[in-house]
């Protein structure tokens, strides 16, 4: 039977990196490569060894594929390419292409210039990986070789991110990645077509949870900025270029216009026109509203928010900053940090994770004395807040993305075998597929049941049209040809034509049996008795007296002669083609038992 | 969407904190998974109803009630922010998360956890039996059935109303009419009591029924009759309280409030609220006449009587909240209530649920029930029809309500 399997590489049970393989038809593929982020050593990487023993990798895999640019999703990518050793293509869209080598590098710069570890990828080793990446469109289906082609499809989440569909002749799988079902201010939701894969991949981290809505986490969020302008208090909001930025800027910039609020916003010029930059780019990766915005007006022009110079930092009294980067490493972000953590009516809301050894995580874990250089002890007096506002999809999210994909089988990864029982027996329960759930390191078997397309002749659909009701499509039909694989294609003909092509002749099966019967008269009387009797029996079909004294029953041949030895017996000789095999074989057990008594 | 925005932007002063979820299916019962944990016994005799619990939150239980078969039953973890008594600075989680769950054939129209068990009872139509099920979350997060506690159905009888207790062993209190209530033994399924009053009020539909202590019990029928009954005693039930204004079409039901350690279970006001929205409040050991009577301000068209849900608030003295009639939740204080049956004003009403999400033609959503958090004083769970779940704490207005 043919079959997909599907290994999540990982140690444990430990979610936190996104890489898989996927072995469909022949072909390997490597879904992410990310980075696990808890850890300090070797275990952040995905164990390669799993694949490297079967070889070269570039030999091995067909190709790898990257979802988006977080981090636990291509974080590992430059150090398997590089390090371990892959110069195979690396697919993934337009956008992540552009984003992907920028966090990578600000990685790399944290982890080897703030922390000071050695067994890490080089600027030039990024450099070198992206070299080896091909960009795809939404909906473009990319040929990776003659028989693997692969097609992204939109999946919200953040800028580029997009759910792959992998398919080899008639079996496919679609790994989703992260996604969100519901529509965000700057990015759609998720969408796939019934594309009916085999196998569908995803997620069973969000699967379990049930998100509190949007509008609230906004609410919440705005509440905590307004408290602290309230008071008189300044707000540091460190921000990636991309993504929640533009939606944090359009909330307040709503909220500030209804309120009639008077404190200042501001945004770092960096910000500006990086984000402008890539969403000039992309713009079509965004959603309706925003590309409405961009068309009419610059990304950034709002009445409220205005550019911020590093001097307003000293100013007094209560304002908003945005500034980059996002984990308070290093630059604007951090300087305004150091300026305003003494004061404990100022507040630094983190909007999203933070790699170890930043500032960000440092404070979000609770330090509040932290070493800056110079070994220079900063007090943080002010209010740290982390807001959530990732779009991941959770449980209801998950049934539908099913619902309009329509796979045959679901696999879960990052999950735990025992707590996941009932989101299984409720996939398995509405959908009707079957749900699995490896562990990290083990693969998964999932049996398909391909199509196999096969051209019919016209000659040989008209024949089978002629005998019966025209085909229909509802209604398997029982019909008979021959089936021609030649070079990859099949094709159903009709025999003649078979033999016609392939140069045989064709050969007539003829089968003969004798009956012998008692009958002492001539041998015609004998022939008249069988005729009557056959005629009497055998109504439905056509039963005919020859003039050379032959019954021919359809195209059955009967002749009787006499017995050479014995004149009271009659030897009939029954004769039938290969075709006629039932009717011959059922006209001889009828004669077998005799001719009835009773007088001609 | 221009309402919903501007309901969004009011909240920030109306409330301290405010969660909005959607279910996939909606529910018409939030219950506490109360891991009531035995620590003592509060002074005396030591006696099966004076031990000293400490309340503890294991989750919520919500469930669908929906027609096709399949209805999940979920228990979830709220998220970090309401376990806690007080809120704490930096939580950034504000999901709930589904820690196990169950499927269920019939609609599940009530659920009670069994105390000190890992067991729970459910009832639903199309007839008055119970189904028990057993959560286990250590080793799997399928919550199932177990068995199945059957009554006889007479004719009329519809879907049984429940509560539990564990005093003696695991008990379950259920009827679904007046003439015959009975507590059955959960694991063994055995009867202990049974009790019910004669034809013509035993006709009456049950609408709510409790236990009060391990061995008093009042029932509420759908006309506001209040009954007791003590298992002590061979006379079963006793009328307490007579239906408190013309019988009418109106149908009541009850809320109670659990007494604080020592006190007596009695000593707590029964609250009855009428689908007309009249809320009449009762003391148990002077049922000649009522403590309070007031009249809720809700819409007189009345939407029916299914989702009437009325419930004392644990933590603030006098305060209860009332449910059932749109798609509101009210708060009312009534301390400062007299028996004139006059309209009260309400202390706050929560509209989250009138700006449903999927907005627009249909029928407003209706609230189908509400709960209190058991320490934090002005925290209520609500659902509605639409499939929402609200988690609201609000804000005490210092002069009138906003």
């Amino acid at each position: 039977m043919p079959e997909i399997k599907v290994t999540p590489l990982g140690a444990g049970q430990d979610v936190g990196r996104s890489c898989i393989l996927v072995s469909i038809a022949g072909k390997n593929v490597m879904l992410d490569c990310g980075m696990h982020m808890g850890y300090n050593d070797d275990r952040r990487f995905p164990d390669f060894s799993y694949i490297t023993q079967n070889g070269r990798l570039t030999d091995f895999l067909d190709c790898v594929i990257i979802s988006h640019f977080h981090l636990d999703h291509c974080g590992a990518l430059p150090y398997f390419s590089e390090m371990v050793g892959y110069d195979g293509p690396i697919y993934m869209t337009h956008p992540t292409k552009a984003i992907c080598p920028i966090l990578l590098e600000d990685y790399r710069k944290i982890t080897v210039d703030k922390k000071g570890e050695t067994n890490f990828f080089t600027s030039q080793m990024i450099k070198d990986c992206m070299k080896k990446v091909v960009a795809v469109h939404l909906h473009q289906t990319v040929q990776v070789d003659e028989e693997l082609e692969i097609k992204a499809y939109y999946a919200g989440h953040v800028l580029g991110a997009a759910m792959f569909q992998i398919k080899v002749g008639c079996e496919s799988v679609v790994y989703t990645g992260d996604y969100n079902m519901t529509p965000d201010r700057h990015l759609g939701a998720a969408w796939l077509d019934k594309c009916r894969p085999d196998l569908l991949i995803t997620e069973s981290t969000y699967a379990t949870t049930i998100r509190d809505s949007k509008r609230c986490r906004e609410r919440d969020f705005l509440k905590k900025v307004h408290e602290t302008v309230e008071r008189g208090g300044k707000v540091l909001i460190p921000v990636f270029a991309l993504g929640r930025a533009q939606e944090l800027c359009i909330l307040l910039e709503t909220f500030w216009e209804r309120m009639n609020l008077k404190a200042p916003i501001y945004f770092s010029t960096g910000l500006t026109e990086k984000a402008n930059h890539y969403y000039k780019l992309f713009i079509t990766w965004t959603n309706q509203k925003i590309r409405k915005t961009f068309v009419q007006r610059n990304m950034f022009e709002f009445k409220h928010i205005k550019a911020f110079d590093r001097a307003f930092a000293d100013n007094p009294g209560p304002m908003v900053v945005f500034a980059t980067p996002g984990m308070l490493h290093a630059g604007q972000s951090l300087q305004i940090f150091r300026k305003w953590a003494g004061n404990e009516k100022n507040m630094v809301i983190m909007p999203g994770y933070c790699v170890q050894g930043t500032v960000g995580h440092k404070i979000l874990s609770g330090q509040r004395k932290l070493e800056m250089e110079g070994r220079q002890i900063l007090e943080v007096k002010m209010q740290v807040e982390y807001m959530s506002f990732s779009a991941h999809a959770d449980a209801k999210g998950i049934m539908q993305l099913i619902r309009q994909a329509e796979p045959r089988n679901v696999l879960l990864v990052h999950g735990e075998a025992k707590k996941m029982e009932f989101l299984k027996q409720k996939i398995e329960q509405e959908f009707h597929v079957s749900c699995f759930m490896p562990a990290n390191g083990e693969t998964t078997t999932i049996l398909t049941n391909p199509c196999i397309p096969v051209d019919i002749s016209l000659g040989l659909l008209k024949r089978e049209t002629a005998i019966g009701a025209a085909p229909d499509a509802k209604r398997p039909r029982l019909m008979h040809g021959t089936l021609l694989m030649k070079d990859n294609s099949f094709r159903l003909v009709s025999p003649e034509q078979a033999l016609k092509e392939l140069g045989l002749a064709e050969h007539q099966l003829r089968f003969t049996c004798r009956v012998h019967i008692q009958d002492p008269r001539k041998e015609h009387e004998t022939v008249l008795r069988v005729y009557n009797h056959l005629k009497g029996v055998l109504k439905d079909y056509s039963v005919q007296h020859l003039p050379d004294g032959s019954i021919t029953v359809e195209s059955i041949l009967i002749q009787a002669t006499a017995h050479s030895e014995d004149q009271g017996t009659k030897v009939l000789l029954v004769s039938w083609t290969y075709q006629d095999e039932e009717l011959g074989s059922y006209l001889t057990s009828l004669l077998k038992k005799g001719l009835p008594q009773s007088a001609p | 969407m221009e309402a919903a925005d501007e309901w969004l932007l009011q909240s920030l002063r109306l409330y301290r904190d405010l969660h909005t979820f959607e279910l996939q299916a909606p529910t018409r019962l939030i219950e506490w998974a109360r891991g009531d944990r035995r620590v003592g016994w509060a002074g005396g005799k030591p006696s099966p109803c004076s031990w000293l619990f400490m309340p503890t939150h294991q989750g919520v239980c919500v469930a669908g009630y929906g027609q096709s078969d399949g209805n999940e039953i979920l228990q979830l973890i709220p998220p970090p922010t309401l376990l806690t008594k007080e809120t704490q600075g930096l939580c950034p989680e504000r999901d709930f998360k589904v820690e196990c769950g169950g499927f269920s054939e019939r609609p599940v129209y009530s659920l009670k956890y069994v105390p000190d068990t890992s067991l729970l009872v459910t009832s639903g139509p199309p007839d008055s039996s119970l189904q028990v099920w057993q959560v286990s979350a250590e080793d799997s997060d399928v919550i199932k059935s177990i068995s199945t506690i059957a009554t006889e159905n007479g004719t009329g009888q519809s879907w049984a109303k429940i509560d539990t207790i564990s005093a003696r062993a695991p008990w379950v209190l259920h009827g679904s009419r007046l003439d015959r209530i009975q507590i059955t033994e959960v694991e063994s399924r055995k009867n202990v009591y049974t009790a019910g009053i004669q034809a013509p009020q035993g006709s009456e539909e049950l609408s709510s029924l409790a236990f009060l202590d391990c061995s008093l019990l009042l029932l509420c029928s759908a006309t506001g009759r209040l009954c007791l009954a003590d298992t002590r005693q061979p006379q079963g039930l006793t009328e307490a309280v007579p239906v408190p204004s013309a019988p009418s079409s109106e149908r009541w039901c009850m809320g109670t409030r659990h007494a604080a350690q020592g006190s007596q279970p009695s000593s707590q006001p029964v609250a009855r609220l009428s689908s007309r929205g009249l809320l009449a409040l009762t003391d148990l050991r002077k049922t000649s006449e009522f403590l309070a009577v007031a009249k809720a301000r809700v819409p007189s068209s009345g939407s029916g009587a299914e989702f009437l849900c009325v419930s004392w608030a644990p933590a603030l003295e006098g305060y209860l909240a009332v449910s059932g009639f749109d798609g509101t939740v009210h708060v009312y204080d009534t301390q400062s209530w007299d028996s004139s049956g006059r309209e009260a004003e309400p202390i706050f009403v929560h509209k989250g649920h009138t700006f449903g999400g999927a907005g627009g033609s249909r029928d407003p959503p209706l609230v189908t029930v509400h709960t209190w958090h058991l320490q934090k004083p002005r925290t209520l769970l609500s659902a509605a029809s639409d499939g929402s779940l609200h988690v609201w704490d609000w804000v005490q207005p210092c002069g009138k309500c906003g």
